[in-house]
């Protein structure tokens, strides 16, 4: 114990902030909804028992529950490989060329910070609005733009595309990777004559891999995660026609539009259980292509 | 930082000790206090904190704390502090919500005060009944309304409408719209495809209701179709507004094309003519909604716009009711309020208003004369998961709007879903 203590105390001390808020403001309302899922509870009146019927109901007889995973599952196949691709080759830029410049660093991660915001969100819908700035732009080449948010048929792209644009966080970690490679390994292929291609396809990547799989695991949870973005694009209905009915939004709307706090949190554990699966897929599937190099195989 | 000497601490904490054993301090009698919440706008909210001042400057010993938040949120917000058993005293409530929240007892009746401390001596009776449920009142009515299509007079007048916009039918409106789109600027009105109040108005004139007594949905799939094919001719005809335009759910007032200048009409609520007024530079008209031929019913109806009620958690009472009395009778405070949440129930009130009126404020009042003998009578309150029907039409709506469905088909799908949006709300 007094061994176990002198090796892992410090990191629990500063652990302990996360603890005491997880424990007294977290656990119980976590308890709570997994009780909620199995009552009809609308707020006003008391919580009723009904067991399972709020799962049966959602997986057999709600289409927008079905319809909310569609654009949720669209959206983080798009977004997440988008968002860490423009991420990666933006920290390749500022690794090679800009090494010093932190100010660069700084400017492109302000859409990071941005993009979480309410302002953000509305400065989207009238960019791609149809008499938006994009339009105005597309109609300087003479091309004749489409009403992006409110046709059900592009509203999710705009979406991804405000993802891709918050690269911010993904970026500084990949730049902190690239910073991890020793540079020997550039020099020596560089002496042996090796294409740029070829070097970061058989060495950054694979070196990478540890940061990339850090990165996807962490983009996977946020993208499941997106609410506010949807939720004011959309003016907090999912609309145009259920385009943007994100599964967060979805959520929302049952538990504080229609009252069914019951339904609400029953879709909050089907989600806690999506994201549980696609972690531990990731994590499962780690194995066989990231590499750590202070391992032995 | 100032700094604080010790004798100066010693002395603070003894005083706050000393009066807090003292009751009956003027500090202490401020306790007295009542939370009125509403939602509103910034129009409305202006008036409503001027009220409350009126109110603690003719009882000192109350103190109003006034909450106000957006139609939008104001549901959920009232839904978690009912749950969190931490509403306000007095609450604004809507006609749609009132059964709700009475069968759950998150309201109280206002019986025992009637005579006894509020004061209905002068109070119309349909305005009154309207609150009421199960024969007992437990919502006061702050102002009535009706549905209005607001117009542009000027874009009228240079396109030369002769129909007369109480009495006219769905044709003439029609024609109307053709005329203003070839002879201004503007195109005739807003698409209404989106708005269910209109549709249930549209089963109303064939002298039906959109929901039975016992809230199932009676309005059929061939009803809904048929609206939205009138509105998808006029789509065609390019007479309406851009689809575009009118797939953005529930914009702001300062979005709707009578205000913009985009259109020439829009659909609303009647007590919502003086706040169109004031975003519109041209003179607002007053039109009904286009009459069927010969519609064997009404499609309007005079609506309680809001009521105020008091609620379980309520404390004081007695203060509480005092506050609402001077809502609907003491002169200052219902001249602040004039018409702004609708016309007032109390004749005293609406003639010592009458000099006063701008342009608008007569418009709505003239209005809501004229149409007295041409609407129905209040239906029925909406049955629970009404709200959430609305959702249902809007969104089935947005794909008749941007023809990736057929009117026909696309209302067959919004009835059963309706319907089934109530099944699960019982």
């Amino acid at each position: 114990m007094k061994k176990f203590l002198a090796r892992n105390g410090p990191g629990y001390v500063f652990l302990l902030p996360w603890f005491l808020g997880f424990f007294l403001l977290a656990l119980g309302p976590i308890l709570a909804s997994l009780y909620l899922s199995f009552t009809r509870y609308d707020m006003v009146g008391d919580p009723r028992w009904i067991g399972f019927d709020n799962y049966q109901y959602m997986f057999e007889r709600d289409r927008r529950f079905w319809k909310a995973l569609e654009v949720t599952f669209t959206y983080v196949f798009l977004s997440v490989p988008a968002r860490l691709i423009m991420a990666l080759g933006v920290a390749m830029l500022l690794d090679k060329g800009l090494r010093t410049i932190g100010v660069y660093r700084a400017i492109f991660y302000l859409p990071s910070l941005l993009g979480a915001s309410i302002a953000i969100a509305i400065l989207w819908r009238q960019l791609f609005a149809a008499d938006g700035v994009v339009n105005q732009i597309l109609a300087k080449f003479g091309i004749e733009g489409a009403a992006w948010i409110s046709n059900p048929d592009t509203s999710l792209y705009t979406l991804v595309v405000l993802a891709m644009w918050q690269f911010g966080s993904p970026m500084l970690i990949f730049l902190a990777g690239l910073r991890g490679i020793p540079r020997d390994l550039y020099e020596a292929a560089e002496i042996d004559g090796t294409s740029k291609r070829r070097q970061f396809f058989r060495i950054t990547l694979p070196l990478l891999a540890p940061v990339i799989f850090f990165n996807l695991v962490l983009q996977t949870i946020e993208a499941f995660k997106t609410f506010s973005s949807a939720f004011i694009i959309s003016g907090g209905t999912g609309a145009p026609a259920d385009s943007l009915l994100f599964y967060t939004v979805y959520l929302f709307n049952e538990a504080f539009k229609f009252f069914r706090m019951g339904y609400a949190s029953a879709l909050a554990w089907v989600l806690l259980i999506i994201i549980g699966f696609f972690t531990a897929v990731s994590f499962f599937t780690s194995k066989y292509w990231v590499h750590y190099e202070n391992e032995r195989d | 930082m100032s700094k604080l000497s010790r004798r100066q601490a010693l002395g603070t904490i003894g005083a706050a000790a000393a009066a807090s054993t003292l009751p009956g301090l003027p500090a202490l009698a401020a306790d007295r206090s009542i939370r009125h919440f509403w939602w509103g706008n910034p129009e409305r909210d202006k008036r409503t904190f001027a009220v409350i001042d009126v109110f603690q400057k003719n009882h000192p010993d109350i103190e109003v704390s006034g909450e106000t938040i957006g139609w939008g949120d104001y549901w959920t917000k009232m839904a978690t502090q009912t749950a969190g058993k931490n509403m306000a005293d007095l609450v604004q409530m809507d006609y749609r919500f009132l059964f709700e929240y009475v069968y759950r007892g998150a309201i109280v009746s206002l019986d025992e005060f009637i005579g006894n401390g509020l004061d209905l001596s002068n109070f119309d009776e349909g305005p009154l009944s309207g609150g009421m449920v199960d024969g007992k009142l437990y919502a006061l009515n702050i102002g009535s309304n009706s549905q209005v299509v607001p117009y542009n007079t000027r874009l009228f007048d240079e396109a030369g409408v002769t129909a007369d916009p109480i009495n006219w039918t769905r044709e003439e409106f029609a024609t109307v719209c053709e005329q203003i789109t070839s002879k201004t600027d503007a195109r005739g009105s807003d698409d209404f495809s989106l708005a269910i109040e209109n549709v249930e108005g549209w089963v109303r004139q064939d002298g039906r209701d959109f929901y039975d007594a016992d809230g199932n949905v009676t309005a059929t799939p061939e009803d809904v179709a048929e609206y939205w094919s009138y509105w998808k001719e006029l789509r065609d005809a390019g007479v309406v507004a851009d689809k575009n335009k009118t797939v953005i759910l529930d914009p702001s007032m300062t979005e709707a094309g009578v205000v913009t200048g985009d259109t020439a009409m829009s659909t609303y609520w009647s007590n919502q003519l003086v706040a169109i007024q004031g975003l519109m530079k041209d003179p607002v008209g007053a039109a009904m909604i286009p009459h069927k031929a010969d519609g064997a019913g009404r499609a309007q109806f005079i609506k309680p716009s809001m009521f105020m009620s008091l609620t379980r958690d309520a404390k004081d009472k007695e203060a509480a009711i005092a506050y609402m009395n001077d809502w609907i009778n003491e002169p200052e405070t219902t001249a602040i309020l004039g018409l702004e949440r609708g016309i007032p129930a109390n004749p005293n009130v609406r003639e010592a208003l009458a000099p006063d009126f701008t342009p608008a404020e007569k418009l709505s009042v003239d209005y809501f004369n004229a149409i007295q003998d041409k609407v129905g009578p209040l239906p029925l309150p909406q049955p629970k998961g009404a709200g959430e029907v609305r959702d249902a039409f809007m969104r089935i709506g947005t794909e008749v709007v941007l023809d990736q469905m057929e009117p026909a088909e696309a209302a067959g799908i919004f009835i059963e879903d309706a319907q089934a949006i109530i099944d699960r709300a019982r």
